[in-house]
């Protein structure tokens, strides 16, 4: 599962944008806190789809949930999934 | 602090607007909100409506960014429209979140010709599309007070209203989130206009297109309440001077 580190996150919403285009819309704009970027852990197929980590250009800023790891850029194991 | 020189037709423009906020076209749909009478039929219209709005401001802004030049106005100005095209982005992405949650659309894909979202230009959404387009070639002071001293206000008092009218709360939290940079649209206009706006027929322009503006966003929104509440589309008025040759 993947979360936005706010703390990196430049809110240029490429990752929504790239995240609607392939039509998983795993990513949204949450009403609370007030138009932040978030993503659905419903919706979202990673490790299946890593498109929004490669489009991300802040580093560091989309994180495995469990782990707390930056996927952006994308590590060497996700492009082998 | 020294009194900034559009102070006065600021008021005189926001006053105006104002006074016709409650009064456009959007009332059907807020009365029938608050009667309990806008199903999930007329709440995809109405969504869909406003998205394909929204996503025109792409092409509006596009087209008045386009107008601006180096050293033209302060960086301030700048700053200040491209946060309102990142707002406006936001509302976009908004009503595009709702129409997926609501599973009123499968995906943005077929959103485009779903007819509630599509966009067409016969209609009075291309009318206000191309006259706010149609600034581009007018000073950015003098669009920025088109838009945001007029269409704006109207769209913050609906906004208001329809957000406290519905009973859904996916519809309510998406326009309740939205006052706030509404707001904020409406005030950097307002010192815009304070600011630049200083020569008579500067103040003159601002007025006539303010008029222009709203004129047309009325038309909007009246095809915007026909199409939501199911109603034959409202012909729109005859032009009072016709052009021959």
């Amino acid at each position: 599962m993947l979360k936005v580190d706010h703390e990196r996150c430049t809110e240029c919403r490429m990752c929504y944008i790239v995240c609607r285009e392939l039509d998983i819309n795993a990513v949204y704009i949450a009403l609370e806190p007030l138009h932040r970027i978030e993503i659905d852990p419903e919706a979202c197929t990673f490790p299946g789809c890593t498109a929004c980590l490669m489009y991300c250009p802040a580093a560091g800023s989309i994180v495995e949930t469990e782990t707390g790891r930056s996927v952006v850029p994308p590590p060497a194991e996700a492009w082998r999934s | 602090m020294r009194d900034l020189p559009g102070k006065e037709l600021a008021q005189e423009l926001i006053a105006a607007s104002r006074a016709a906020a409650r009064a456009t076209p959007m009332e059907d749909v807020i009365t029938a909100a608050d009667g309990g009478r806008l199903d999930n039929a007329a709440t995809h219209r109405l969504i869909g409506r406003l998205w394909a709005l929204e996503r025109m401001f792409y092409y509006i802004y596009g087209g008045w960014g386009q107008g601006l030049e180096m050293n033209d106005f302060p960086p301030s100005v700048k700053y200040l429209f491209s946060k309102q095209i990142v707002d406006e982005s936001t509302h976009e992405m908004l009503y595009m979140d709702l129409l997926l949650k609501k599973g009123f659309v499968v995906n943005q894909k077929t959103a485009f010709a779903d007819p509630a979202c599509a966009f067409t230009v016969n209609s009075s959404l291309a009318y206000y599309v191309f006259s706010l387009r149609n600034l581009a070639t007018y000073p950015h002071t003098i669009r920025i007070a088109a838009l945001n001293l007029g269409p704006k206000v109207l769209e913050l008092a609906w906004t208001e209203a329809l957000a406290t009218s519905v009973d859904d709360a996916d519809v309510k939290g998406a326009f309740a989130s939205q006052l706030v940079e509404n707001r904020s649209h409406v005030s950097m206009g307002r010192r815009i206009v304070e600011e630049f706006i200083a020569k008579p027929v500067d103040a003159e322009l601002a007025r006539w297109a303010i008029g222009i503006a709203t004129r047309d966003y009325c038309r909007y929104l009246r095809e915007v309440a026909d199409i939501t509440l199911g109603r034959p589309l409202t012909a729109p008025t005859p032009p009072r001077v016709r052009v021959l040759d």
